[in-house]
Formats: structure tokens, C-alpha cells, sequence
């Protein structure tokens, strides 16, 4: 066993010679690692955020003239083979921009992802984005609509194609990096 | 204690060794088959390397532990991935399988009944579960703000009218925040929180 010799020890005096007790610390070992391996996450889950369009308090003290229109970006997920990225002020439309719909396989698991949708999303917001700063609180809007008979894996590829574009949040001092837009899933 | 003074003393017991074929002279011979001299049954085991691959696996496993544990998953979702994701945060956790709505495990709903009525609809169950959710929330944490956040957990094959109603129901029931549940597509991390 693990012992550490000096080669004192002799002429009476106590020995110098120490025995090191390496067996509770290897028991101590095996038990931690029991426990780390017990209560390992090894599923690396994630999430996509999303919000719903719920109707707030109203506002009767501001002029509806005044009140803040943003610009927002509407995706129209209808049909078979295109996209519509349409930029609107409130009801009134702004832009509106076609883009195919290419879906590329990713892995062997069924996963799409839609690369020219994303890069059109990206250099749109480049172009339109309002709220670019570290310190804004604020973040662009996109709003999703898709069909009812759209399948949930092909929603979530398009919103992983809104969250392409990324900006930098300043949050309590530290600043992170996040997607530049707030997606909102449509109901209609 | 020095050998001389060892020697005074008889010794009834002697150190355990082959006895036969002593009695032949020559001794190269005698040391063949009387045996001795052969290799030590001791053993050392290595136990220092043996610590050090245990340390190895601890600094491993203490790296890669997470305090806030593993998030149940329903066996019969098959999540979708993605690549620009956001770390998990700890909800209220709405399942979608293929014919259930589940709370926290608990059934809430049936998928079937939307589908049949094919059009957007309030699920009744869900909004009472997850209003009663907020509530008890409310009441844990008086004076604070309500966050609002849920997390679906949806199956990759359920069609979006499933989705909307269960979203909608969330944020009418008080959960306008919802975040979908989805594995990680290429190690794509977007960092934390909003």
C-alpha cells in the first residue's frame, strides 16, 4: 500500500514511516462518482421562445394617432413552395419579399432546416432591424403564420430560421448574445 | 529489537516453507526441486494510477453536472431540433403526445378532439390546470411579478392546429411566454435567457 519512508525511525525514537489510508479515499472516490453518474443529465435539451398574441390593457389616455406602430415582420407559411416575408407597419403592408421553399435534410433524425429562408431573415433585419444596441430593451418583431395542417417539426425549423439573425443584450452588466427577434406564433 | 537478542528465545513456530528433499547435497540440484527461491506471491496493486483515473472521472462528472436536474421528457414525444436555441428554464411543462395534453404528467386534454372539431379551439381541462398553476403561484409568491412562461413539449409530427390551440389556451389561461421544447442541432448554443 501507499506509504511514505524517510529511512528514520531508528534508535528508539518514534518511526517517521507513514502509511497513507488509501482505501477510505478510494471508497470516498467510488461512492462520489456513483453519485455524479446518478444524477448526470446527459440529454441536452433546449428551448425556442415564442409568444402569443394576447390583447393588452387598453390605452384611452393616448391618441390612437400617437400610440407606436413597429414595423414588424410578418412570415406567411402557406403553401407548398414559398415563403412570403412581408414588413408591415401596423396594418399597413411596407414590403413584401418572396423566397422559396427549399428545406434541407440535416442529420439522419427527419430534421429540416431552411438556409435561404434564414439568410433572406438575416440580411432583411440588417437592412430594417430597429433595435440593434446592447443597452435596447426592445426587440423586432416576427410574426409566424402557418397553415393548420402544417406539421410542428416544420414550424420549429422556421422559427430556428427568424432566430438566425442575432444580436448583443446587455443583461445586469453582462452582455450576451441572442436573437434579434421576438417571434410570435400566429393563431390565424 | 536487534536478531542477537531474537535468538534467546525459542521459536515453537517456524516460517511456513517447503520441508522435503532438504537432504540432497548438491544444491543447485536441491534449490530445483526442493522449490524456493521462485517468484514472490505477493502483489502490489497499482492503486495510484487507479485514483487517478477515479479523479479523472470525478472532475468529468462534477464539470458536467447540472443542479437543476434532467427535465422529464413524455416517451412518446419525438422532439424536433435546432440550432439557435436558448438554455432551459424551469415552467410549467405542457406535453403533446399523439392523442393526450399532458401538465406536468398529468392528462389535460385530448388531441383527438381537436382534430375531429378541425378548428381552433379553447381546451377546457388545460386552462383550468394551468389557471389553477397560476394561482398557486401567486399564493407561494405574493408581491411578485407572474412570469408567464410555459414550455411545450410537442411531438415532431403533430400538425399546427394541436399546437395553436394549446398555445392559445396557455396564453389565455395566463402563459402568453411560451417556449418550445427542442433538442440541440449541432451543439448551436444562443447563450442565456431573454
Amino acid at each position: 500500500m501507499a506509504s511514505i519512508d524517510t529511512g528514520g525511525g531508528h534508535g528508539g525514537k518514534r518511526s517517521v514511516n507513514f502509511e497513507l489510508p488509501l482505501i477510505p479515499f478510494i471508497d470516498f472516490l467510488l461512492c462520489l462518482v456513483s453519485f455524479l453518474l446518478i444524477t448526470a443529465v446527459w440529454s441536452q435539451m433546449a428551448r425556442i421562445n415564442a409568444d402569443a398574441r394576447v390583447p393588452g390593457p387598453p390605452r384611452p389616455e393616448e391618441d390612437i394617432d400617437k400610440q407606436e406602430k413597429p414595423k414588424e415582420l410578418h412570415v406567411e407559411m402557406r403553401g407548398e413552395r414559398k415563403f412570403q416575408l412581408v414588413w408591415k407597419e401596423g396594418s399597413t403592408v411596407v414590403n413584401t419579399i418572396d423566397v422559396d421553399r427549399k428545406a434541407v435534410p440535416i442529420g439522419t433524425n427527419e430534421d429540416i432546416q431552411y438556409p435561404d429562408l434564414a439568410k433572406k431573415i438575416e440580411a432583411e433585419w440588417k437592412q430594417n432591424g430597429s433595435h440593434r444596441a446592447p443597452t435596447d430593451k426592445k426587440f423586432d418583431r416576427a410574426v409566424l403564420h402557418v397553415d393548420n395542417s402544417t406539421h410542428f417539426q416544420d414550424v420549429i425549423a422556421v422559427i430556428d430560421a427568424i432566430n438566425t439573425p442575432q444580436r448583443e443584450y446587455n443583461v445586469g452588466g453582462a452582455v450576451e448574445t441572442v436573437p434579434a427577434f421576438m417571434v410570435t406564433f400566429a393563431a390565424n | 529489537m536487534s536478531d542477537k537478542a531474537l535468538h534467546r528465545f525459542r521459536q515453537p513456530i517456524s516460517v511456513p516453507g517447503p520441508v522435503l528433499k532438504h537432504h540432497i547435497t548438491l544444491a543447485f540440484v536441491r534449490k530445483k526441486v526442493a522449490g524456493g527461491g521462485g517468484r514472490s506471491v505477493n502483489f502490489e496493486l497499482p492503486l495510484i494510477p487507479f485514483i487517478d483515473f477515479l479523479l479523472c472521472i470525478v472532475l468529468f462528472l462534477l464539470s458536467s453536472f447540472s443542479a437543476s436536474g434532467e427535465l422529464p421528457l413524455d416517451k412518446n414525444v419525438r422532439l424536433p431540433n435546432a440550432a439557435n436555441v436558448l438554455d432551459m428554464v424551469e415552467a410549467p411543462m405542457v406535453a403533446i403526445t399523439g392523442t393526450q395534453i399532458l401538465v406536468d404528467g398529468v392528462p389535460s386534454g385530448n388531441v383527438n378532439a381537436i382534430v375531429e372539431a378541425n378548428r381552433l379551439q379553447r381546451v377546457d381541462e388545460l386552462f383550468s390546470v394551468l389557471k389553477n398553476k397560476r394561482e398557486l403561484w401567486k399564493q407561494i409568491n405574493p408581491g411578485r411579478e407572474f412570469p408567464g412562461v410555459a414550455i411545450l413539449q410537442v411531438d415532431r409530427k403533430v400538425p399546427a392546429l394541436v399546437v395553436k390551440s394549446v398555445f392559445q389556451t396557455s396564453a389565455f389561461a395566463g402563459y402568453p411566454n411560451i417556449s418550445f421544447m427542442v433538442g440541440r442541432l449541432g451543439g448551436g448554443d444562443s447563450g442565456g435567457g431573454e
